[in-house]
């Protein structure tokens, strides 16, 4: 039976021209090596070293033209540059995972979310996720494995994301033990991420009986009776945060009160 | 109002530690395929702390995971493009509304097809390609779909506990 022809068509990316992605279609046979080479050779030629290979309609792929991606992303990877893949069918992949492949290349589900991957590692985007949650304790573990979950998704360490998630327990339960518990009113939580740090905002509504608790905690250490006796059982938080965090500032006034740490990554 | 049981804590620290029905939980995420897990993930443990069987929480997984892969998939084209996701989480039931910017004239058409038509009348193609929208219909009390003149694409969903029900 004759295999389906091998077509490549290399399209733009919309905002950028350092990523190229190249669309094949049809069966990656070992006849097709020689063309696989040549349209990489074409555009290491060019400088254009971040290329995104698209497979969804590709129906096969052999291990000579398995072989001939791992040298080309070999002589991509020397350049400063990387190849991916996206849209792999499930057999084929399934295929590429018993040859331990997948160890080997990056697989994403789709175009979208490989430019995406590239947009953060090159161009150092950051991603931005918005939560507004009702006051209640039970809801900040689910919270804390969220923003974890998250960070290790996005290549953070187990140690950063531990970190992370200490942090944003700390603040979340301060917000919600600080500040005015009214049903319908909800904390925001803000999460900037990107490849070199994580900024964290939670903003809630004062509490104007708390208010004189929460700015004693907050004044910085003078000997004085007052904040020697709130330190006693109060406060830990706060410097538990100073310490795994590299920025920590607080802002409270009658209206609100929003807390902004910045972590930089550290593996 | 919830019973006292922790007489020695006033009313704010009750509102605290007890969780008052319904309450609102909003999310807005990149739409991107790979923050989909963590999502679901985060869905299913809220209706868990929420007193909501595993089951529940897992069926409701589910529903969150497909509606926002097509959100993505089919309702993301810019690079900024978000999504949102609100829920609304009752003593007894859930209900969603994940919004995106809006797909391609096809896609829309093809959407409004697989939600308002039956599956028994739908052609084959639809049945092969909206398995998905079937299978968070089966699983939902209602599922409904709007798509304003800008093409920003709102799907609505309820789901009512089941945990009585489905007692045997």
């Amino acid at each position: 039976m004759k295999a389906k022809q091998l077509k490549i068509e290399i399209r733009e990316v919309p905002g950028t021209d350092m990523i190229k992605v190249m669309h094949f279609s049809g069966e990656l046979v070992s006849e097709c090596v020689m063309q696989i080479n040549q349209v990489f050779s074409d555009l290491t030629d060019q400088k254009q070293l971040f290329v995104i290979a698209e497979m969804s309609a590709v129906t096969l792929i052999s291990s000579a033209a398995l072989g001939e991606f791992m040298g080309c992303r070999k002589r991509l990877l020397e350049q400063g540059g990387d190849l991916v893949f996206s849209g792999i069918k499930i057999d084929i992949r399934t295929k590429l995972n018993l040859m331990g492949a997948t160890k080997i290349f990056r697989i994403y589900t789709d175009v979208r979310s490989a430019i995406a991957a590239y947009n953060w590692e090159i161009g150092h985007k950051p991603e931005k996720i918005n939560l507004k949650f009702p006051p209640f304790l039970k809801i900040v573990p689910p919270i804390r494995q969220l923003v974890s979950r998250i960070a290790k998704q996005k290549g953070y360490g187990n140690r950063d994301s531990f970190r992370i998630e200490t942090i944003v327990d700390e603040i979340c339960n301060n917000a919600i033990e600080h500040g005015r518990n009214q049903v319908g009113e909800l904390i925001d939580l803000s999460i900037t991420i990107d490849p070199d740090k994580i900024e964290i905002d939670v903003t809630n509504i004062s509490d104007p009986v708390k208010l004189e608790t929460l700015t004693t905690l907050l004044v910085p250490d003078n000997g004085s009776d007052k904040k020697n006796k709130a330190d006693l059982k109060r406060g830990r938080g706060l410097t538990l945060i100073k310490m795994l965090s590299d920025e920590l500032s607080v802002d409270s006034t009658e209206q609100g009160t929003s807390v902004h740490v910045k972590k930089v990554r550290e593996e | 109002m919830a019973k006292n049981e922790h007489p020695s804590l006033d009313n704010q620290k009750l509102n605290c530690l007890n969780m008052q029905f319904p309450f609102a939980l909003d999310i807005t995420f990149p739409g991107d395929l790979e923050y989909i897990p963590a999502i679901r993930k985060f869905v299913a443990e809220i209706l868990q702390v929420s007193s909501f069987s595993p089951r529940f929480a897992y069926r409701s997984e589910i529903i969150v995971d497909e509606i926002c892969n097509n959100a993505v998939v089919y309702g993301c084209h810019s690079e900024n493009a978000e999504i949102s996701l609100s829920s609304r989480v009752g003593s007894d039931n859930i209900e969603f509304i994940i919004k995106d910017q809006g797909g391609t004239r096809e896609n829309i058409t093809r959407l409004k097809k697989a939600v308002t038509t039956d599956a028994a009348e739908k052609d084959e193609s639809i049945n092969q390609e909206g398995l998905g929208l079937e299978i968070v219909r089966m699983l939902s009390e209602r599922m409904d779909v709007v798509i304003d003149e800008n093409n920003l694409t709102s799907v609505h969903i309820v789901r009512k506990r089941e945990d009585e029900r489905n007692k045997i």
